[in-house]
């Protein structure tokens, strides 16, 4: 607890007006460009050399001095880190550069900084959390260290890779690997002594998704004192797999990287294609993809909820979702050949068009599928004993909300997704859900009901063109 | 020991053995239909345990006697019990056989040698069991006890085989007071045989596991005995509040028709009541375990009642 405590208390906080919106105009009166020019230049007198993107980004390269002192005016100033990641020998140059990407509410624009590292570097954890997972994953990829890091531990890789396996590097082939036997030290949970105090480890893989996942609670009889929880050990080698390859060989693999999200990764993929090869796709093939992406995502929600209520016994109230899914399913097959819609995604398109007939039985299959929906969840409202288990569990803290950049399900997602070409993983929260959100609220049915109104609408504006 | 006694203990217990497995099938079939799914066979229990006697059986090496006692034991107690609760017919009472402290101490055992060996493998999730099995077991033995006394109160016997020739003996329950006693004791049925809303026993997950989690280490033979054992408590559960409530058809005396008159009768009401503990499953969500209990003090409020009743009529 006190090593918690000491990082808490050593972290820069941004000021909390900053961050919501209210306080913030929408359109501010300065372009970005503009604002960020200014920052510099009041931070370290200098002028940047701003470029930028073809998907509304700016890239601001920075000498390490500026990168330094930029960081904790950047926090002050209510920008949120969205992502973090390193290439190898960018652009020619030698060693590694570290992309620092950033919104900030009122402004469209993603700030991306760039900054220039060797073997090893410092980290800004401390000023951004949430960059404590991107560290630690540079650091398993790549070998770099980030010599001041709160958290040196590995993250995607389990202690019994040997030392020195680094499977990002261009120097790197995938192929077998030698497991070490005794790992040195084992992964270092958070250790919680006490009389009375015991830790029980849940794991290494969690049941529910069948995914690396251990657990570690810390109990005094039944109440838990702290919970630790590991993800990500598993590597399988698809950056490699992908390396070289044209990118239409590398669709596949996007695809085949979870059975779940076979969409979502796949459109991430070949938007980002698209934008770097300046591709324009037919309007019709965009909205086939947000038609398959929302199925995607709307077999996902049946599947949580179903999750979410197995988890407090309560099997007979998980049924009518878990129906649902599998119904959603069999009109994924109708739609694409497949329950999950593999093998219709391409660059530039989508391979095979679906027709306006084959639309129009799923506009009609909607038509039943919202009204069993909205039984079932009257029903779980109705249910007294579910509402005690799921009412004061799972709250989420303001406080955490903001310094991990936590995300909450947002009907918006996919129109970031969409506009952002950014993966679906590293979108901030509106901070109109900013809130304290009870576990039956995460739920979500509004959001999810609106959404599948506004889904039958767009369909049967699309089914007959 | 009379002959009759003799013929009652083996045709008693080799029909609770034969019969307990079904009940388990039977109440996994109502969830099942409950939840839109078509479920097990129903002999589906009796394979299980054939699969189970075949395999192996694993000790952890940390594990001590008790671990492989436990299984016997447990299944002994209980089959002992089984003699306490007549369902073929009633014999003579014979030494202490029926009294329902003695009853009441059986399953204690039987309890306590289940916590045991929770804790004895030495696994994280089986001394978790173990400690939530005897801090509910804390709560829920004055709620047995104080059920079991209103019951005698209102038969005024201590003893089942002659609670249950008074109940056998009138068309309809013989006092209202004992209607009220059957809810406390249908509320020990789901608490002592581990069901929804006390313990999920289709879980997966081992952190709200109860008994689940106590007898994660068994394996083989003797997991099988331990199931079985618990089928036999389930059923003899059943038997008690079977035969107060609603005893039409139970022989008091032993003759051929008798026998099997009672054992259909039997079948009939005890295959209602596991479609009736289904449905009750199927009703709620599991219970946090602190609101454990307020469930068990429904028992305890029934059976006071029951007493208070009693005493001002």
């Amino acid at each position: 607890m006190n090593s918690n405590q000491n990082i808490k208390s050593s972290l820069t906080l941004a000021d909390p007006k900053l961050i919501d919106d209210c306080q913030l105009p929408m359109n501010p009166a300065i372009p970005a460009t503009q604002y960020i020019t200014n920052l510099l230049n009041d931070v370290s007198g200098k002028q940047p050399l701003i470029g930028k993107g073809k998907n509304n980004e700016l890239y601001i390269p920075l000498g390490e001095e500026e990168f330094l002192k930029i960081m904790p005016v950047l926090s002050q100033k209510g920008f949120v880190l969205i992502s973090l990641f390193c290439v190898q020998s960018f652009e020619g140059s030698s060693g590694f550069t570290l992309f620092y990407f950033f919104r900030r509410s009122g402004f469209t624009e993603v700030f991306a900084f760039i900054r220039h590292a060797k073997a090893k570097t410092t980290s800004i954890a401390t000023i951004f959390p949430s960059a404590c997972w991107y560290e630690r994953e540079i650091r398993d990829g790549f070998g770099v260290e980030f010599t001041d890091a709160f958290d040196k531990r590995r993250l995607f890789l389990h202690e019994a890779y040997p030392e020195g396996f680094h499977p990002l590097l261009k120097s790197f082939k995938n192929g077998k690997i030698q497991a070490v036997e005794n790992p040195r030290e084992a992964y270092p949970f958070k250790q919680v002594d006490g009389e009375g105090v015991y830790q029980i480890p849940v794991g290494p893989v969690h049941a529910g998704i069948i995914e690396p996942g251990h657990f570690r609670f810390s109990v005094i009889g039944e109440p838990i004192f702290n919970l630790e929880i590991r993800l990500f050990y598993k590597h399988r080698g698809i950056e490699k797999l992908a390396e070289g390859k044209t990118p239409s060989a590398c669709v596949p693999i996007a695809e085949a990287i979870s059975g779940d999200e076979t969409v979502a990764n796949t459109v991430a993929f070949c938007t980002a294609v698209e934008k770097i090869a300046g591709i324009e796709i037919p309007a019709r093939a965009n909205h086939l993809r947000t038609i398959l992406l929302e199925m995607e995502r709307i077999y996902s929600h049946m599947g949580d909820l179903s999750g979410m209520i197995t988890d407090i016994g309560f099997p007979r109230m998980t049924t009518p979702f878990l129906i649902l899914r599998e119904n959603i399913f069999r009109q994924n097959e109708l739609l694409t050949g497949s329950r999950f819609m593999k093998d219709n995604i391409d660059i530039g398109g989508i391979k095979k068009d679906i027709s306006g007939e084959t639309l129009s039985k799923l506009s009609l299959y909607l038509e039943t599928f919202a009204p069993k929906f909205e039984s079932a969840v009257a029903d779980v409202r109705a249910s007294s004993s579910l509402i005690d288990r799921f009412s004061t569990t799972g709250v989420l803290k303001r406080d955490s909300l903001l310094h991990l950049i936590l995300q909450v399900p947002l009907p918006e997602r996919l129109e970031l997704l969409m506009i952002s070409g950014l993966t679906t993983h590293t979108e901030s929260i509106e901070p109109s859900l900013r809130k304290e959100r009870s576990g039956l609220q995460e739920m979500s049915f509004p959001a999810l009901k609106l959404r599948l109104q506004k889904f039958r609408t767009q369909l049967s504006l699309y089914e007959n063109s | 020991m009379n002959a009759s006694f003799l013929l009652f203990s083996l045709l008693n217990t080799s029909f609770v053995l034969l019969v307990s497995p079904f009940f388990m099938s039977l109440i996994k079939k109502v969830k099942a239909y409950a939840q839109g799914r078509k479920g097990p066979r129903l002999l589906q229990s009796y394979f299980d345990l054939r699969k189970l006697m075949q395999k192996e059986v694993v000790y952890s090496p940390n594990s001590s006697w008790i671990m492989r006692i436990t299984p016997y034991l447990n299944l002994a107690v209980l089959l002992l019990a089984t003699l306490f609760v007549p369902i073929v017919f009633i014999p003579e009472a014979s030494g202490g056989v029926g009294n329902i402290i003695v009853f009441l101490y059986l399953l204690a055992i039987e309890r306590f040698f289940t916590a045991l060996c929770g804790l004895d493998a030495g696994s994280t999730f089986g001394g978790m069991g173990s400690s939530r099995l005897m801090s509910l077991s804390a709560v829920v033995e004055p709620t047995m006890i104080i059920a079991f006394a209103a019951l005698a109160y209102v038969l005024k016997t201590v003893n089942f085989h002659e609670m249950f020739a008074i109940t056998a003996g009138s068309t309809i329950p013989e006092s209202p007071t004992l209607t009220l006693i059957s809810i406390s004791l249908f509320i020990i049925i789901i608490v002592e045989t581990g069901r929804l809303p006390v313990d999920n026993p289709a879980t997966h997950l081992e952190l709200t596991m109860i008994n689940e989690a106590m007898i994660l280490e068994q394996s083989g033979k003797n997991l099988a005995l331990i199931e079985l054992a618990h089928a036999v408590k389930q059923t003899i559960l059943m038997a008690v509040l079977i035969n107060i409530l609603a005893p039409w058809g139970l022989a008091t005396e032993l003759t051929f028709t008798g026998l099997v008159v009672s054992c259909l009768y039997f079948l009939v009401k005890a295959s209602l009541l596991a479609g009736l503990i289904g449905l009750f499953e199927s009703s709620l969500a599991k219970m946090r375990l602190f609101r454990l209990p307020g469930f068990y003090m429904m028992a305890f409020f029934f059976s006071a009642l029951t007493i208070l009743m009693e005493v001002f009529t």
